[in-house]
C-alpha cells in the first residue's frame, strides 16, 4: 500500500548540508527539516525535473502565531465547535499541528466597466380612499404616500481592483483559503529564505494561468460590489455590467497557515486551518447523525409534553 | 542583507505614481516593485542558514519574527518592513512677524461685527502669541473619475433624476491637513495662503531672522507612511466628489453623489507650515485665534457672542414691528 501512495506524489531527495543525511521530502515542497540533525533546509531549485523555469516566490508574509498558541486556538474551537459534531471529535487531541507556507497569487489590475442599472426616485403623492366610520358611514379621506419611479442608468466605472489573494496550491482550495482571510499584507516583505527557514513550504502547484482565472471571478464580485455602491439613487439595483480588466498582475507570495488534519471513522477527513498571522480558526465540522436525531426527538418529545400540559389544564 | 539601490526615484510602471524607499508595491494600484536584487542561478542548490554567533542551523522563529538560533539565541536580522512614521520634507517660511500678527489681532477684535461685545478690542488680554509649524501632504495627480449622481434636471414625479459621467481630473498642490493642533475649520481657512516657492529643511522666516522661532511649536506626522496614503486618497475621493458636484452634475441641484477615482502619478510631498496661535482672555474666559505665518490678513479663531446685543436687536425688531402696525390700524380707522 505504502508504494502505490509513494508513486502517486512524487518526492525528492536532497542531501542535509550539516549531516550528510538523505531527506525526502514531497516535490512540491521547498523547505524542510532533517529528521537526524533537526537543520533545516531550503531547496532552492529554479528549473523543475523537466528544465522548466518555476516560479519563484515574490513575497512572503512570516508567522505571527507559534505552534503553541495556534494548538490553544485549535483545542478550543474542537472543545466549543458546534452542538452536533460527534464526540470522537470533540475529544480528539490536537497533536501535529503543522505550520506551511502555503502559495497564493497576489492579483491586481485596472477594472474598467460599463453598466446598466435601474434607480428608484421616491415622491410623496396624496391619495384619497374611502373608509366607513363607526356608525357605518361611508367617508371620503386623504394621506400622503411614498411611491417610487424607475429610471433605467446607463454608464461607465474605473477603478483599481487590489489586493485579490487566491490560493496558488492545488493541495488546499480558494475556498478554504477564503475562511481564514484575511491577512495583513502590510507585514509583506519581499521573499527571503531565512523566513522560510525551519518551516514547511510549497511550491506553487497553480499556474499563473490558473490563478487568473480565479482571480478575475473574485476580482468579477469586487466590481459588482463596487457599483452596487456606486449608484444613486433612494434605492437601486445592478441589471447587468460588462468589465474589462486591463494591466493585470500577479505575485506570488507565501501565506502562514497551520494545517491540522485528522482523520476520524474509517475514511473521514477533518481539516482545520489557522491564520497564522491573525490566528483565525475554520475548519468544516462533520455532524453526527444519531447527535442531530437525538436532539429533534427530544425537542418533539418536549412539545408533545407541553400540548398535553395544556390539554390537561383545559380539561380541569 | 539590504542591497543599495540607487537614489534614481523608480515609478510605478501601471500608474506612474513614484515609489519611495522600501515600498513593496504601489500605494495606489498595488503593482509590485521591481525587485532591484539579483536573480539566482539555475542550479538546485539547498541553503542552509547558519548562526553568525555559533554557526549553528537557525530557523524562523514566529514569537520573535526573525530567525533564531535555537542553541546560543542569537536573533538573526531580516530586512526591515518599511513603515515609517511620516516626516517632513521641508520648512514653508515665517513672513508674518509678531509684532505684525498682534496688530492683525487687534483690528480683527476690533472688527467682529454686531453682535460683539463693543469692547472686546480694548477689554481683551492677549495670554500667548506662539510661532507654530503646523504638518500637511500637498500633493499633485491626474485622476479618471467617474461618478452618479441625482439631479434636479431631467426629474419627473420625483424631484431627482440619475445622472452619470466620466471626466479627467487634475490635482496640482492640493493640501491635506495631519495637523493634531489645528482642527480642519482652521487649515481650511488658511490653506489658500501659502506659497511653495520657498522651501528649507529647518523651520526659518523669510528674511531670515525676522521672526524668533526660538521656542516654536513643530509638530510632527504621527501617523505611519501606510496609512498616510489611505487618508490622502479618501480625501481626493472627497475633493473629486466635491469638484463632480460643483461642475459635472447637470441641473441646479444634486445629491447622492458617488465618485470612483483612478488616480495617476500621485506626487506627495510632507510639508510644515508657518502659523501664529493666539490666546486671548475676555471677561475670564480663553479664547484662540490663528493667523497664517505668511499672509497677516488671513485670520480666523473664535470670539466672545455678546448676548446683551442680541437681545437688543430682538428688542428693536419687536419695537419697529410694533409701531408699523399701530401706524397700519391707525390709518386702516381714519380711512
Amino acid at each position: 500500500m505504502s508504494t502505490v501512495e509513494a508513486a502517486a506524489e512524487p518526492v525528492l531527495e536532497v542531501q542535509c548540508r550539516d549531516c550528510g543525511a538523505k531527506i525526502t521530502m514531497p516535490a512540491h515542497r521547498f523547505a524542510a527539516t532533517c529528521p537526524y540533525c533537526a537543520s533545516p533546509s531550503v531547496v532552492d531549485r529554479p528549473v523543475d525535473a523537466k528544465g522548466h523555469r518555476k516560479e519563484q516566490p515574490d513575497f512572503i508574509l512570516g508567522f505571527d502565531v507559534t505552534r503553541e498558541e495556534a494548538t490553544r486556538r485549535v483545542e478550543g474551537w474542537v472543545a466549543k465547535s458546534r452542538l452536533f459534531a460527534p464526540s470522537a471529535i470533540k475529544r480528539a487531541e490536537v497533536t501535529g499541528i503543522q505550520g506551511i507556507y502555503l502559495p497564493a497569487w497576489l492579483y491586481g489590475s485596472v477594472a474598467r466597466s460599463s453598466y446598466q442599472a435601474r434607480i428608484g426616485e421616491n415622491y410623496t403623492t396624496t391619495e384619497t380612499y374611502t373608509t366607513t366610520d363607526s356608525k357605518g358611514n361611508t367617508q371620503i379621506r386623504t394621506r400622503t404616500v411614498t411611491k417610487t419611479e424607475h429610471r433605467d442608468l446607463t454608464g461607465n466605472h474605473s477603478a483599481y481592483v487590489l489586493d485579490v489573494v487566491v490560493t496558488a496550491s492545488k493541495g488546499l482550495g480558494n475556498k478554504e483559503l477564503e475562511t481564514i482571510e484575511p491577512f495583513d499584507l502590510r507585514a509583506m516583505r519581499r521573499y527571503d529564505a531565512a523566513v522560510v527557514s525551519g518551516w514547511a513550504a510549497e511550491e506553487a502547484t497553480l499556474s499563473r494561468d490558473e490563478g487568473f482565472h480565479i482571480a478575475r471571478d473574485e476580482a468579477m464580485d469586487k466590481v459588482a460590489a463596487k457599483l452596487s455602491d456606486f449608484l444613486p439613487g433612494d434605492s437601486s439595483t445592478l441589471v447587468d455590467f460588462d468589465t474589462d480588466f486591463s494591466e493585470e498582475n500577479t505575485d506570488l507570495v507565501l501565506l502562514p497557515v497551520y494545517v491540522f488534519a485528522a482523520r476520524w471513522g474509517d475514511d473521514k477527513t477533518l481539516r482545520i486551518l489557522v491564520n497564522g498571522q491573525t490566528g483565525e480558526v475554520q475548519g468544516e465540522v462533520p455532524r453526527s447523525k444519531v447527535k442531530i436525531a437525538a436532539a429533534t426527538l427530544l425537542g418533539l418529545g418536549l412539545i408533545a409534553l407541553i400540548v398535553l400540559m395544556i390539554i390537561g389544564a383545559s380539561a380541569l | 542583507m539590504s542591497s543599495t539601490v540607487g537614489e534614481a526615484k523608480a515609478t510605478c510602471e501601471r500608474c506612474r505614481t513614484p515609489l519611495e524607499r522600501g515600498d513593496l508595491r504601489c500605494a495606489i494600484c498595488g503593482l509590485g516593485a521591481p525587485n532591484t536584487a539579483a536573480p539566482g542561478d539555475q542550479k538546485l542548490s539547498i541553503q542552509v542558514l547558519r548562526c553568525e554567533g555559533c554557526g549553528a542551523a537557525v530557523a524562523y522563529d514566529a514569537k520573535v519574527g526573525a530567525p533564531i538560533c535555537s542553541f546560543c539565541n542569537s536573533v538573526m536580522r531580516l530586512d526591515e518592513i518599511l513603515d515609517p512614521p511620516e516626516q517632513t520634507g521641508g520648512f514653508v517660511p515665517f513672513r508674518v512677524t509678531k509684532a505684525e500678527a498682534q496688530a492683525t489681532l487687534r483690528s480683527w477684535l476690533g472688527d467682529r461685527g454686531f453682535f460683539r461685545p463693543r469692547d472686546l478690542a480694548s477689554r481683551s488680554t492677549l495670554e500667548s502669541l506662539k510661532p507654530l509649524f503646523w504638518v500637511g501632504w500637498v500633493f499633485d495627480a491626474t485622476a479618471e473619475v467617474s461618478w452618479t449622481a441625482d439631479s434636479d434636471l431631467g426629474s419627473r414625479r420625483s424631484n431627482w433624476a440619475p445622472h452619470s459621467g466620466v471626466t479627467s481630473m487634475v490635482f496640482d498642490n492640493l493640501l491635506v491637513s495631519a495637523s493634531r493642533g489645528l482642527n480642519d475649520e482652521e487649515v481650511d481657512h488658511i490653506t489658500d495662503s501659502y506659497s511653495l516657492a520657498e522651501i528649507e529643511s529647518a523651520p526659518h522666516s523669510s528674511p531670515a531672522g525676522s521672526v524668533d522661532l526660538e521656542g516654536a511649536l513643530v509638530e510632527s506626522f504621527d501617523v505611519q507612511r501606510s496609512l498616510a496614503r489611505k487618508r490622502i486618497v479618501r480625501s481626493i475621493e472627497r475633493t473629486a466628489a466635491g469638484r463632480v458636484a460643483a461642475h459635472h452634475v447637470p441641473g441646479s441641484r444634486c445629491r447622492k453623489v458617488h465618485a470612483s477615482v483612478l488616480l495617476k502619478g500621485l506626487e506627495t510631498r510632507r510639508l510644515s507650515f508657518p502659523a501664529w496661535v493666539l490666546a486671548y482672555r475676555y471677561e475670564g474666559k480663553l479664547y484662540r485665534a490663528v493667523i497664517s505665518g505668511q499672509d497677516a490678513a488671513v485670520i480666523t479663531g473664535t470670539s466672545p457672542f455678546s448676548f446683551k446685543r442680541l437681545l437688543l436687536a430682538v428688542g428693536i425688531a419687536a419695537l419697529v414691528i410694533l409701531v408699523v402696525l399701530v401706524v397700519a390700524a391707525l390709518i386702516a380707522s381714519v380711512s
